[in-house]
């Protein structure tokens, strides 16, 4: 399969989707009792139908005006480097979910760890010093700012 | 007068001049790490100035500012690569240099440099800003919301080469400026049920996910074996400036002082691009231009002064107008508005005293800076060979503690997971973050007194174009949309001839 893109045809698509479910959106989550023309709507209304606007713009510049890159999908990109490189890239963000879901039911040190471990594992970190600074960075944070600026971290 | 020495005495506090070096020993040290930029070290410790007074806050914001812009240049200088976008100048003659065994006196010149840009940018700002102040007294909501409205127009220059995509990005932190209960009226806007994001998304929090967390993000593909250049302590030997050569750097210095300040003055520009002026001005007026490229001290003076040059002067159309000069500044901005001072025409009738001691503390800081610079130039090497595996996670601590902070709730430690992801996509697409942040720091602004102006002019539309300074913003604000529009079109343009060729 071939495709043909930029980066304007992908974010004009997206954000010409995003700028109309929003504006759909508006009268349920606006619900203002002004009765004069410029209200608690008008603001949201000039950005999210700026945002629609321009995003068709870019959607027309890139089918138009831009060079287009041509991708073409076969078995083999799934086993490419960039695959590779953009699905690390993805764990690397995963990591960041799953420690949203800790933090709470672990508290800041314990969840901290553990994050700061998977990334050292992540960039392959061998030297046992590598591990040892930020981890001990954690505890300086933590002692930071739970004595000495009186947050109490989770 | 009576401002400036009520500055004076609050600039004396001891803590001052105790948080000023600190201040700059983490600016130089995250300008020096690639990866890391003064933006991400200001954003960092903004959470840890929470219990400081505001002097001693922002003085401390601004040193890390100034000591990154600075800093950037030692990794130009050791390993060819900028520390921030502001130092890529520097690269030209300063990496040259390195290899030429000269590294320290490249590395001795862009301090030098630096501090003399820094100073008259201090003083620029010090003798100008105060002028301007007095004039924007005369602001009502019409001024004030045009004044929005051309400090959106920044966005035109700092989009790159898509000025849809600025404006798309200016529109998204419109959009989120308006997520909350709106201040006129009372009515919740964009809350999608969540009681939690009544009060807004907190600047900070936007801050943290927007810059912080995005560029960790970038930064996942780094690759230690092949992604990370050191230099040798030992190739930074002691070989000192000589007087032929300050005297041949100073007509470069005094030029890039002045095309600093002049750029950093102009919104939307900022230190990056008065280096590349001040340089390319520097080799044309030269009498050995083809000594440019290959180590040339006289351009390392010429970028360096410049960038710092511009460091005091983006603070101008700041404090006066409420209009950030580039990002830093737009992060500056937020965080004088979390320490209670709200950037803008007012602001030096309400807060003078603390605005000369921060004005007057800028100059302190570039004494500061040249002293702690040259007393460490020798530590610079080993400042480049910090692994960026042992950076990311503890930027990541900072960022995770400095979120909980400000709100004491882990809802915005997911806020700024969101922000970050989100702008990693936009990173991603070639959009630029600052427009976003413009969007949300101007958005306010612009709502409360367009529809102040909309009530006193009874719905008409008129108030904005028969006052002559609402006016002259706007017509200044669209003229420069065109123009920035014009210019894209014409390189895009160009580059597309150039391929073709």
């Amino acid at each position: 399969m071939k495709i043909k893109y930029n980066s304007e045809i992908i974010s004009g698509a997206i954000f010409s989707i995003v700028g109309a479910i929003l504006w759909v959106l508006i009268p349920t989550q606006i619900k203002t009792m002004e009765k004069s023309a410029i209200n608690a709507q008008t603001l949201p209304k000039i950005a999210i139908g700026g945002m629609f606007i321009f995003a068709v713009g870019l959607l027309l510049e890139g089918i138009f005006a831009r060079e287009k890159k041509e991708l073409v999908v076969t078995k083999e990109s799934f086993r490419s480097v960039g695959f590779k490189k953009e699905m690390r890239s993805i764990l690397y963000a995963l990591f960041l979910v799953a420690y949203c879901f800790m933090v709470q039911p672990l508290g800041f040190v314990v969840s901290t760890v553990i994050l700061v471990l998977a990334i050292m594992l992540y960039y392959g970190a061998r030297k046992w010093y590598y591990y040892a600074i930020p981890l001990a960075m954690v505890g300086i944070v933590y002692y930071v700012f739970r004595v000495m600026l009186h947050v109490s971290l989770p | 007068m009576e401002q400036f020495l009520g500055g004076l005495q609050i600039l004396a506090q001891w803590q001052n001049f105790l948080i000023i070096p600190l201040g700059l020993a983490i600016g130089i040290v995250v300008g020096a790490i690639p990866g890391l930029t003064s933006d991400l070290g200001i954003i960092l410790c903004i959470p840890l100035t929470y219990g400081m007074d505001p002097t001693m806050a922002i003085l401390m914001l601004l040193a890390i500012y100034c000591g990154g812009t600075y800093g950037g240049s030692i990794t130009a200088i050791l390993i060819n690569t900028p520390g921030t976008s502001a130092n890529a100048a520097t690269l030209f003659d300063g990496y040259p240099m390195t290899v030429k065994g000269k590294a320290f006196k490249a590395l001795q010149m862009a301090l030098f440099a630096s501090t003399i840009g820094g100073l008259i940018s201090a003083f620029a700002l010090l003798f100008l800003a105060p002028l301007i102040a007095k004039i924007t007294l005369l602001f009502g909501p019409a001024e004030y919301f045009a004044l929005a409205v051309f400090g959106l127009s920044v966005i035109a220059g700092v989009s790159n080469n898509s000025i849809f995509k600025g404006l798309i990005g200016a529109c998204i932190g419109l959009f989120m400026a308006t997520i909350g209960v709106d201040s006129i009226s009372g009515t919740a806007r964009f809350i999608f049920g969540q009681r939690k994001l009544m009060a807004g998304i907190d600047l900070i929090i936007a801050l943290i996910g927007l810059f912080a967390i995005s560029e960790i993000l970038m930064k996942s593909k780094y690759d230690p074996k092949t992604d990370h250049k050191t230099i040798s302590a030992s190739a930074i030997t002691k070989d000192k400036i000589t007087k032929d050569e300050y005297r041949r750097c100073r007509k470069p210095i005094a030029l890039g002082s002045l095309i600093g300040v002049i750029i950093g003055a102009t919104p939307g520009t900022g230190g990056g691009l008065a280096a590349f002026i001040a340089y390319n001005q520097t080799k044309q007026a030269s009498k050995h231009p083809e000594t440019f490229g290959h180590g040339e001290i006289e351009g390392v003076a010429a970028s360096e002064s410049a960038n710092n040059g511009a460091c005091g002067a983006t603070m101008i159309p700041m404090l006066t107008l409420g209009v950030p000069g580039d990002g830093a500044t737009a992060i500056l901005m937020g965080a004088f508005m979390l320490h209670g001072m709200v950037p803008g025409p007012t602001l030096f009738a309400e807060q003078g005293n603390v605005l000369y001691a921060i004005m007057i503390g800028l100059i302190v800081v570039n004494i500061f800076m040249y002293i702690i610079g040259n007393v460490f130039t020798r530590f610079y090497a080993h400042i480049t060979r910090i692994p960026y595996e042992i950076l990311a996670p503890i930027v990541l601590t900072f960022c995770i503690a400095g979120s909980y902070s400000t709100n004491n709730r882990v809802y915005d430690i997911y806020i700024i997971l969101i922000f970050g992801i989100v702008s990693y996509f936009l990173r991603r697409m070639d959009f630029q973050l600052v427009p976003i942040l413009l969007g949300i720091v101007l958005g306010p602004l612009a709502e409360k007194n367009f529809r102040r102006a909309m009530v006193i002019s009874e719905g008409s539309f008129k108030i904005f174009f028969t006052r002559p300074i609402s006016c002259a913003f706007i017509v200044i604000a669209v003229a420069s949309v065109l123009i920035f529009a014009w210019k894209n079109y014409k390189s895009n343009k160009l580059a597309k001839e150039n391929a073709a060729k």
